[in-house]
């Protein structure tokens, strides 16, 4: 093995206006090695790989390439130096083929032979054992075969250090372990590879070293062999003894808000569910396994096909038909830009979307009256900037939900559900946005919907596991022997006895 | 009496389609860049001003080409300049581009009507020209259509098989690829304006110096518009593209001939002919192929982060 590291980070740190993404960071990527540099959304992992790869300038500390500092001012000084990075959105020409897009950014004289440059692809694929066609087109590929073709890009532009951005999150499980098996050839080879991810199991299946990052800050790095637990690693990774203990003190459930028996449609399979207020409900399962239409139908975006669904006492229809703005149901959908939020709309008619019956007089939208209203808001969801005349587009995703979160719980529902409300969100927000819905509690019933277990359990009073339409599981949170139990529901295994809550 | 009383005609229908061809090709050139030019219709009517008076005064067609050429260029790179670095709305840009030339053209135009000018005739190539068919139908032209019969496969190998053709159709397809590999998008695409506007200039040039050797005020008669449709009938490939062209052409040439027969029908109805075509034939190829084949950043411009 080689006795020097290939790149050495010293004491990086980045700031964006007041947000700090990375602090303090020392990190050595040796030759031949994979390092798994592992964080929960928003610790800064993109951000120190963006230095890395030249998208970013570092505000303090220096990179080391080979032992010389080196600063890069773009992405093509830093492939010039060697480092390449594959991102989480591919930058190849979909019409043009495997060869085409290849040759693209290569250097050359004033010709291009598509048959001499699709042998250069095979022969170049073969050696890390990739079945690429260089005459494919790039747009008939499956999302595995384009990575393929993007680390083919990386690496036929001589780099030596690879940095890959989440690049499980597109693949499936058999195209991931293509890829693992891909990157653990290219470090046989002698290439270094980084590979950035927030999947325990991941990074334990094919990484030598992990660093774990938190709030911009390398908490711990070691080999993965020498890793006491998967996990001890989350909870490093997380925190969660200085975060995650939120302080959720149990209230005394009341009248049910929601109650669906045996509802179907839309991929729903007889879902059983009963929400009261003073509790939050987590609805947890692998994305696309009925969470959508669940939250549809209750959200009256969809009509159930068979069974029924109570609304603070009034039936499906009746409920939706008179829907009042205030005192029904706050919706905070997972969509924040799409759904949510008009983009181009300043955050008052973001606000007046779901709020406007409360500032009508006369057939009149009172606007500066809402605007108060919102500088309010701001004020007490702690939204960054507090400038009601600017665009949802211009606030950062976090911001961006308190603002949303405060406007559904202005109407003061009795119902609040909430779709993967934290995704994407750095650390600070997800707290205040959990802290928002514990709060909700105590004048409705919560339905969370979320993909993370992790917060599930910091919030919920009962889960309910979604398998394909079904309900399989339901429990309360502090029962240890069901919670343990959880990853076995979700791909399916066992469905409990009498499922329902 | 045989077929041969035909054949004077599609070679009238090869001389018409020329113009409507090069434009037509210069236009591919810049879509495949990513870059829509509504402009084509006034850029080729400069093109054939600058063409009849540059050969008017220098006594040589061949400079009157070159000015022509020239004059092309310059206003499709206006149209790129404006669309690519100040970022405006490409159809915006496009029409304006048009309307300012248009007038441009006759007010430059009107002291030239009805002046002669030396110009480009037909000399039959020996050899070729005694050919059975083919000869009297693409041999007994000009040197512009002679010319013309290599812009397929020139500019076809040009696209594929040079690297500078590869980042052009880069430009059309994926700004952000392009960028990721290091090139410049705007570079690029004012290259393509560059390219586009010569041969769009020369289309006009042609109209003024060898279809006839006289201005007239408006003489490109809609011919940049149909270029702008035949790109898509071509679906962006000029070999597709002589095609159509020549189609139009023969469109134009047989309601000549019909006019020069007598014919009982009204003669502006036989001129609407050929842009009746153009609607059936735009119709036609979106019903059956929709805009495959469209670069896909086509009238887009690019984040300016360059």
């Amino acid at each position: 093995m080689n006795p020097t590291p290939l790149v050495v980070l010293e004491g990086i740190g980045k700031r964006f206006g007041a947000v700090t993404a990375c602090q303090g960071v020392n990190l050595a990527i040796w030759p031949g090695r994979i390092k798994a540099v592992l964080g929960e959304n928003g610790a800064g992992k993109s951000t120190l790989m963006g230095i890395l790869a030249g998208q970013y300038q570092p505000d303090e500390g220096q990179v080391l390439v080979n032992g010389v500092p080196v600063r890069f001012r773009s992405t093509r000084e830093a492939i010039a130096a060697g480092i390449g990075m594959v991102y989480q959105h591919f930058t190849l020409v979909p019409a043009m083929t495997v060869a085409e897009n290849l040759a693209l950014g290569q250097e050359g004289g004033p010709w291009f032979s598509p048959s001499a440059m699709a042998r250069r692809v095979s022969t170049q694929a073969e050696a890390l054992g990739f079945a690429i066609d260089p005459d494919a087109r790039v747009a008939d590929l499956s999302m595995g075969e384009r990575q393929r073709v993007e680390i083919l890009k990386v690496l036929s532009r001589g780099c030596q250090l690879l940095i890959l951005d989440e690049p499980t999150a597109v693949l499936t499980p058999a195209e991931t372990q293509t890829l693992f098996a891909a990157l653990r050839r290219l470090a046989a080879a002698g290439v270094a590879v980084v590979f950035i991810s927030h999947k325990l199991n991941e990074v334990l299946a094919v990484a030598d070293e992990v660093a774990v990052l938190r709030r911009g800050r390398v908490v711990d790095e070691c080999p993965v062999a020498a890793t006491t637990s998967p996990a001890e690693l989350a909870r490093r990774m997380v925190g969660r003894d200085d975060f995650l203990a939120v302080d959720r003190v149990p209230l005394e459930p009341r009248q049910v808000v929601l109650r669906m028996a045996g509802v179907w449609g839309g991929g729903l399979h007889g879902v059983d569910l009963t929400v009261r207020q003073g509790e939050i409900i987590a609805v947890v399962g692998v994305a696309g396994n009925g969470q959508r239409p669940l939250v549809d139908v209750i959200c009256g975006l969809r009509a159930p096909e068979r069974g029924t669904v109570t609304i603070l006492g009034q039936g499906w229809a009746e409920f939706h038909r008179t829907a009042p703005w205030q005192g029904g149901i706050g919706y905070i959908p997972e969509d924040r830009l799409g759904v949510a939020v008009c983009r181009e709309l300043d955050a008052v008619d973001n606000f007046l979307l779901t709020t406007r019956q409360g500032f009508c007089r006369f057939g009149v939208l009172q606007r500066q009256r809402a605007r108060q209203q919102v500088v309010e808001l701001m004020a007490t969801f702690r939204v960054h900037p507090p400038q009601p005349q600017l665009a949802a587009r211009q606030f950062s995703g976090g911001n961006l939900q308190k603002l949303v979160l405060g406007r559904e719980f202005f109407r003061r529902p009795r119902l609040v559900v909430a779709d993967q409300p934290t995704q994407g969100l750095d650390v600070a927000a997800t707290h205040d946005v959990w802290q928002a819905l514990l709060a909700a509690r105590t004048v409705a019933g919560v339905l969370l919907v979320t993909g993370e277990v992790s917060e599930a359990l910091a919030l919920a009073d009962r889960l309910v596991v979604l398998y394909r339409g079904r309900v399989v599981a339901a429990f309360a949170a502090d029962d240890e022997v069901e919670v343990a139990r959880i990853g076995l529901y979700m791909a399916g295994a066992a469905a409990q006895e009498g499922a329902g809550s | 009496m045989s077929w041969e009383w035909f054949l004077p005609i599609v070679a009238a229908a090869v001389q018409a389609g020329t113009p409507i061809f090069y434009a037509t090709v210069g236009e591919i050139l810049m879509e495949r860049a990513g870059i829509l030019n509504l402009g084509v219709e006034g850029a080729m009517l400069l093109g054939a001003l600058a063409g009849f008076w540059t050969s008017m005064v220098t006594g040589n067609p061949w400079v009157g080409l070159a000015a022509a050429a020239a004059v092309g260029s310059l206003a499709c790179l206006l149209h790129g300049v404006v669309t690519t670095v100040a970022l405006a709305n490409q159809v915006v840009s496009g029409l304006a581009l048009t309307i300012l030339a248009t007038g441009l053209a006759n007010f430059l135009g009107t002291p030239l009507i009805g002046l002669p000018a030396p110009g480009f005739d037909q000399r039959p190539l020996p050899g070729l020209s005694a050919l059975p068919i083919l000869g009297p139908v693409l041999f007994h032209q000009d040197v512009l259509v002679y010319a013309s019969y290599l812009l397929p496969v020139l500019v076809s190998v040009g696209l594929r098989r040079t690297r500078f053709g590869l980042r052009l159709r880069a430009a059309g397809e994926s700004p952000t690829a392009c960028r990721a590999a290091g090139l410049s998008v705007l570079r690029l695409r004012l290259l393509a304006c560059l390219f586009g506007g010569a041969l769009i200039g020369i289309g006009g040039a042609y109209l003024s110096l060898a279809f006839t050797h006289l201005w007239t005020n408006g003489m490109t008669a809609g011919r940049g518009w149909i270029a702008v449709a035949l790109v898509i009938f071509a679906f962006w490939r000029p070999g597709r593209a002589m095609v159509g062209a020549y189609l139009f052409g023969g469109v134009m040439a047989f309601q000549l001939r019909l006019q020069a027969a007598g014919t009982t029908v009204p003669s502006s109805l036989l001129l609407m002919l050929p842009y009746l075509l153009t609607v059936a034939v735009l119709a036609a190829s979106s019903r059956f192929r929709g805009v495959a084949g469209a670069p896909a950043a086509l009238g887009t411009n690019p984040e300016p982060s360059e």
